[in-house]
Formats: C-alpha cells, structure tokens, sequence
C-alpha cells in the first residue's frame, strides 16, 4: 500500500492532498457548496467527471489517520444526501488515491461503462434500512411464558447464591439467546414477507446486537417510499410494545453494489 | 380517525423515522460493505492509516449470557398472565380509536388493575421517545 504515485503529481493538484472517494454518480450531479466531507476541518466535496459518470471527491491530508467518528458520519452523509435524488455507486470507507488524475484515468476511465451500467440499474432507487430490536421486557418475559426451562432455570437461579449459580446463569442466558435468534429468524421471515410484498429486493442482514429482531436492507424505488413506510407501520403495530421499529433511508445502495458483480 | 390500520407515525405502532444514519448504522453500513478501491485502482492508491475501529458487538459470548440472566432475575413478571386486556386498552386509549365499547372496555380494564400488584406499564409506552434507545447500541 505504499504511495507509488508520489512523483507523478500533476500541476493544480497539491502534492500535500491525496484524494479521498466516496462514490461515484453519474455527471450531472452537482456538488452542494456547503456539503462537508471527512477531515478535521470537515473537507469539501468536489466532482471529478469523466464521460457520464463521476466521483466524489475530497482532498485530505495523506498523514493524518482518518476513521474517527465523525469521518464514518461524514462518508456516510455525503453519500446518502446524494442517494435520495440520484443513484450512487457507494465505496467501500477508506479509499483513498494520490490525486484528481488517478481518479479521472485510473478509476472513471477504466470501469466507465461498467459503473455507468451500474448506475443506470439503481436509477430511481436507494437503499432503505429496515431495523427492529426487541424490547428486553417483552421478549424476557415472551419466552419465559413459552419454554417451562427457561422458568425452571430462573428459579434455580433465584434459589442459589450469586457464585453457585454461575453455570445455571449462563445456561439461562444462552437459552434466552437461543430463543432471541429462533424468533428473529420467524420475525425476520415475516417482514422479509411483507417488504417481498412490495416487489422491492431484500437483503437480510447479520445481527449487530443481540436483541436484534430485524434487520434488512431493502432496494426500492423513490418514489414508492411512502408504501415501505406504511409496510414498517403495519410491522411496528402488529409488534407494538414487543419490537420497536425504525427505517432509515434513503441510503446510498450499500448492500446492493458489489464489486465484479453488479446487481443483478 | 377511524381507519382500522394507522400507517407511518399514526396510531399506537408508530416507528422510528430518523433523517440521518446514527454512528452505529454507520459502523454497520459503510466499513463492509460497497466497492472496494483495490478491485479498480492499483497503481495510485494511497495506504492511510485507519483509525482502529471495535465498535461490534459480539453477539453470543458468555457475557451475553450473564447479562440476559440478570436481565431475567430483574424481571417482574408477576403481572404475567393478566397482561394483554390493560395493554390493549391503552393501546387503543392512546391509538385515538374511538369506539362506543370504550366505556365498558375501560371499566373491564379499572377491574383488571385493582388486582394487579402494579399499574399498567406507562413507561413502556412512549413510541415518541425510542430514540433513546440508539445509544444502547454505541
């Protein structure tokens, strides 16, 4: 990963910038004057054009580590503010060539028309993020009323001393996980179902937290976004006081873009 | 406001509907997944340092374990069985949903609290204020 590009720099670029990539956008995205990217003080973002398409970009300084928090927020806000009104190829956080030119001739030039293919397929739509987390309580409570050793083991648990009790907390606890994961896979099943429903694609994410009862990426349409908000409405009644619901979007199409393999 | 289903926000269901990402949807959403620049750009990438990032949480460790345990001895479940007809009542009482069986439900549901040990669980009931809960995932 050294900086082979160093004594290449071109004239109008800083030799003291590298250019940090977001995504990438067709051409005629305009960059917001007042959008602000990583950097500490936050950067600003520029559009590099080569044909139809285009990056974001921003010019940072190559010595100082970047990744804290509000360079995650940053990346992501940058992308997302754009998903909402055009399709963006969304990059990976951390990439980061030696300037303008690079991206221009190594990056837009080589893989122009497969990004714009791309892109031409995300047209209209973004990604939305469809999350629900169990309540503790309910669900505590849900699968002590279901399984008879659950109850037994919280008795045991009571009876005995904090110490003597260990292995009988620990088989209670991942009891209660297993059966956490058991109904998100039902629950999970169910709003996959109903978002199925709605023709838009579905990618079931890995739990991040243990309480974790859905947790899909959806790629939808613009324009439909108000029948996924009525689809997470229904879910979040018929779960109400057990699952609290949240939807996020529209978001750049993270779980939809891969590389060597554009959806679809 | 009589519509039996109640999307986006309405009635007692309402959702979480933030306008930006918090840094855990971040940490899940930008580290692992989209383009990698490696695939498509070898001669002029540029290696800069990346700040450690160990925000995950591991789902399924012994720690877990112990805290659901703690979470269950916590638990009061004395009010177990007779929990559904109080909650739905509120919930409808919340929902907006008039109906004319409102008085005798509510009467039924007065009934049922003089024999609980504790009122109707209110605290659980803020769908406005869910948004707290983003921090347990920090």
């Amino acid at each position: 990963m050294a900086d082979t590009a160093d004594t290449q720099a071109s004239e109008g670029n800083e030799r003291d910038t590298v250019a940090y990539i977001y995504g990438i956008v067709p051409a005629d995205v305009e960059s917001d004057p007042e959008a602000r990217g990583i950097g500490d003080p936050p950067s600003e973002i520029a559009v590099v054009r080569h044909g139809d398409i285009a990056a974001l970009v921003s010019h940072i300084s190559p010595d100082k580590p970047i990744g804290k928090p509000e360079d995650l927020t940053a990346h992501a806000q940058v992308l997302d503010a754009t998903a909402g009104v055009a399709p963006v190829l969304p990059l990976r956080f951390g990439a980061v060539v030696s300037d303008e030119d690079a991206v221009t001739s190594e990056l837009l030039a080589e893989h122009h028309d497969e990004f714009a293919s791309a892109l031409r397929e995300l047209d209209g739509k973004a990604e939305y993020v469809v999350k629900g987390r169990y309540d503790e309580q309910a669900v505590l409570k849900e699968i002590l009323q279901e399984s008879e050793d659950a109850a037994r083991l919280r008795e045991a648990v009571k009876e005995k001393p904090e110490d003597a009790a260990r292995n009988d907390r620990i088989a209670l606890g991942e009891l209660i996980n297993n059966a956490i994961a058991a109904k998100r896979e039902v629950d999970t099943r169910k709003a996959v179902e109903k978002l199925g429903e709605l023709g838009v694609t579905v990618n079931v994410r890995e739990p991040t937290h243990e309480r974790d009862a859905v947790y899909v990426a959806c790629l939808a349409e613009v324009a439909r976004q108000s029948d996924l908000e009525k689809v997470v409405g229904e879910l979040a009644n018929a779960w109400e006081g057990r699952v609290h619901m949240r939807l996020l979007g529209p978001l750049a199409a993270y779980d939809f873009v891969v590389t060597k393999q554009p959806q679809e | 406001m009589t519509t039996a289903v109640q999307p986006a926000g309405g009635g007692g269901g309402g959702f979480d509907r933030p306008s930006s990402s918090s840094l855990a949807d971040v940490i899940d959403t930008i580290l692992d997944k989209g383009l990698v620049i490696d695939a498509y750009v070898r001669v002029s990438l540029v290696g800069i340092e990346l700040l450690t990032i160990d925000a995950r949480i591991v789902v399924a460790s012994v720690d877990t374990y112990l805290r659901f345990a703690e979470a269950v001895n916590r638990l009061d479940i004395s009010d177990n069985e007779q929990k559904g007809l109080p909650d739905l009542i509120q919930d409808m009482n919340e929902g907006g949903a008039k109906s004319r069986t409102k008085g005798a439900l509510e009467a039924a549901g007065d009934k049922l609290k003089d024999f609980l040990a504790e009122p109707a669980d209110e605290g659980d009931r803020e769908p406005v204020n869910r948004g707290r809960r983003r921090k347990d995932e920090d």
